[in-house]
């Protein structure tokens, strides 16, 4: 299968406006083919969470190259940034990332307001995005009225709504007891399975890690190790690094 | 983004913050009802002082001495001007000079003291024709007017306001009873009612006699202060002021109309000077009330910036999501234009409202023949401004808004 992400040596460093220059990434290669799900581990500082903002369009790189869907993404504008962003990507945080005191409805429609999607078909898209994560009787529940679990569950139906190619997951189970997280991670996981989203996932935690069929170490900013862990097809663990 | 989901989105964001909201529109809410106040209030005077000028008769064509052009501060030294003549009365009043003259009254004015036994009182002294009874509508309350045989035949009667009755004859009746100025008895034949303050024209302190009296015996002056006259109707008024000027120069002998020792005040002229005076103080305090605004304005901007900060989360996710940096500029722009004109309707409610209730007193605690005037400059005023101001003042935070970094935004706690 065909690769969505390709990156070659990709760095980025942040300057604290002195001399004092700290290097996040230091010079990653890898590829993610589509389909995947890929879980990116490693302690705080490893530089996983500046490796997704990277993947995720939100951030740029200090050097490297980054080809996302055979494109290299330093050719785009903001706006073309912003409309990939929009219709190809989707995203999941540790804090959730709900606009207060909105419906959960509402919170679900937000990236279909900056999407070329008619307007006529807005409603009927957010419901089933919010059927999809099982809370259909909490559509006009505002996020205050919700739990976590739940929480999380309605920023995976935000995630989806536009019908993305590949969700990027920041630490999602890392404000969540275990069964709320295991709950999220069976969805995403049903996601990758069923309908074959790509899935590129952080996480400190191995049993997080374990519905991923590939997981990369992170350390210092640079790989420690790359391990296909499954394989849908043949169950078996095999190495690919 | 469509613009209806940006207006809901701005509203939104506006909504969740009520007092803060509400507090920030405080200042422009402050500076529109000032404006409105301001606007109705001067439109409601000048009104106010075109009525009295036009109740006393449109077709009143006033002569003055001196050159008074639009300056009505020059009006002071017109006073010592003495280039207006009985020979000029005489050829005014030659029908083949100025043929649409129906009445004329020339006019001196003076200030002396009046006494009756013990007491004195520092009066106006007006020497003028019964005409000043109907051009003023002076109706006195007791007693009849001066004729014109008095004034021919220099009679020393007079008749007084209703300061001038009340501060020397206390509660005595003055009507027949002599009072004595310039060590002279003058017969006081009429009485006016006080007027009360509320009048343009106040004839509470004067004494009123005929010129031809006041000159010979008050003032001793060889001309006259001012020459009143009245075309035979509205429509002659143009006309007969040019045959008056033409009349006058030939009087004057002068060549030249830009060296006229005199000049020609039509009621149309008066109202103009009058108007521009009325709205020369209405836009001085609009620009005074207008520093509220900006005041006003420099508060949204504070606020907007204060909550951009606040919702920083908020707009990295909003990229995040898809948003460009014109979806969020929008929204934060429309969100402070919001504010503002939301401020200005409250703002014209409320200045219109206090406009009325002002008109409503003046009218009914101190008589006066105020009228609440719609201010409906004002309105448009307020309304642009407002924009303008959200325009201004949110531009700056908005677009510190739509540079936030996504990453930057979405990290920051």
């Amino acid at each position: 299968m065909a690769n969505i992400i390709e990156v070659k040596d990709l760095k980025k460093v942040y300057h604290d406006g002195g001399a004092t220059a700290t290097v996040a990434l230091n010079g990653v290669t890898f590829n993610v083919r589509k389909g995947e799900f890929l879980a990116i581990m490693g302690p705080s500082g490893s530089g996983k969470s500046t490796l997704l903002h990277l993947l995720g369009l939100l951030d740029e790189p200090t050097s490297g190259v980054y080809h996302f869907d055979g494109k290299d993404v330093s050719s785009y504008s903001g706006n073309e940034l912003a409309k990939i962003r929009n219709e190809k990507l989707g995203f999941v945080f540790q804090a959730f990332n709900l606009l207060p005191r909105t419906t959960v409805l509402e919170n679900v429609k937000l990236p279909l307001y900056y999407s070329s999607v008619p307007e006529h078909e807005w409603e009927k898209r957010a419901r089933k995005a919010v059927e999809d994560v099982g809370l259909g009787q909490r559509m006009h529940h505002k996020q205050a009225e919700l739990s976590g679990g739940e929480k999380q569950r309605v920023a995976i139906a935000r995630a989806l709504v536009n019908d993305p190619e590949i969700i990027f997951a920041d630490e999602p189970t890392g404000n969540l007891d275990s069964k709320a997280g295991k709950n999220v991670m069976s969805i995403i996981q049903h996601l990758n399975e069923e309908h074959g989203k790509t899935i590129v996932l952080i996480t400190h935690e191995a049993t997080t890690a374990d519905h991923a069929e590939r997981i990369m170490k992170l350390m210092d900013g640079e790989i420690e190790s790359d391990v296909k862990v499954k394989d849908r097809l043949t169950s078996e663990d095999e190495f690919i690094k | 983004m469509t613009w209806r989901h940006t207006f809901k989105t701005s509203l939104t964001g506006l909504t969740t913050n009520r007092s803060r909201s509400s507090l920030t529109i405080l200042g422009i809410v402050i500076g529109i009802t000032a404006i409105m106040l301001v606007v109705s209030l001067g439109a409601g005077a000048q009104n106010l002082i075109l009525g009295e000028v036009q109740g006393l008769g449109t077709n009143t064509i006033a002569i003055i001495p001196g050159q008074v052009s639009t300056n009505p501060s020059s009006n002071a030294s017109a006073l010592f001007s003495d280039s207006l003549k009985p020979k000029d009365v005489t050829a005014l009043e030659n029908k083949a000079n100025v043929p649409g003259l129906e009445s004329l009254m020339p006019v001196v004015i003076g200030a002396d003291v009046a006494s009756y036994g013990p007491n004195t009182y520092q009066v106006t002294i007006f020497g003028g024709t019964n005409l000043i009874a109907d051009i003023f509508n002076l109706v006195p309350s007791e007693g009849l007017f001066f004729d014109q045989s008095d004034v021919d035949s220099y009679l020393s009667v007079v008749v007084i306001g209703g300061d001038v009755a009340k501060y020397l004859f206390d509660n005595q009746d003055p009507l027949n009873q002599n009072i004595k100025i310039k060590g002279r008895n003058f017969r006081i034949v009429a009485v006016l009612p006080k007027s009360g303050g509320g009048s343009l024209f106040n004839f509470d302190s004067m004494v009123i006699m005929p010129y031809t009296t006041a000159m010979t015996y008050v003032t001793g002056q060889k001309y006259y202060n001012r020459i009143v006259t009245q075309a035979v109707s509205d429509a002659a008024v143009p006309v007969t002021a040019s045959y008056i000027k033409l009349t006058l120069e030939e009087s004057h002998n002068i060549t030249d109309p830009t060296k006229d020792d005199f000049t020609i005040e039509t009621q149309q002229t008066l109202a103009n000077t009058l108007g521009t005076i009325t709205s020369a103080l209405t836009w001085f305090l609009v620009a005074v009330a207008s520093i509220a605004l900006f005041v006003g304005g420099v508060g949204i901007m504070n606020i907007m910036l204060v909550s951009v900060t606040e919702r920083t989360r908020e707009i990295g996710l909003r990229k995040a999501l898809g948003a460009k940096d014109r979806d969020i500029l929008t929204q934060f722009l429309l969100e402070a234009v919001l504010l503002t004109v939301i401020g200005g309707v409250i703002g014209i409610v409320l200045g219109a409202g206090l406009a009325f209730l002002t008109a409503f007193a003046l009218s009914h605690f101190l008589a006066l023949n105020w009228q609440f005037v719609f201010p409906w400059s004002g309105v448009i005023l307020g309304l642009s401004v407002s924009t303008v101001i959200g325009l201004v003042f949110g531009g700056y935070p908005a677009s510190q808004a739509s540079k936030k970094s996504p990453i930057e935004a979405l990290r920051f706690e």
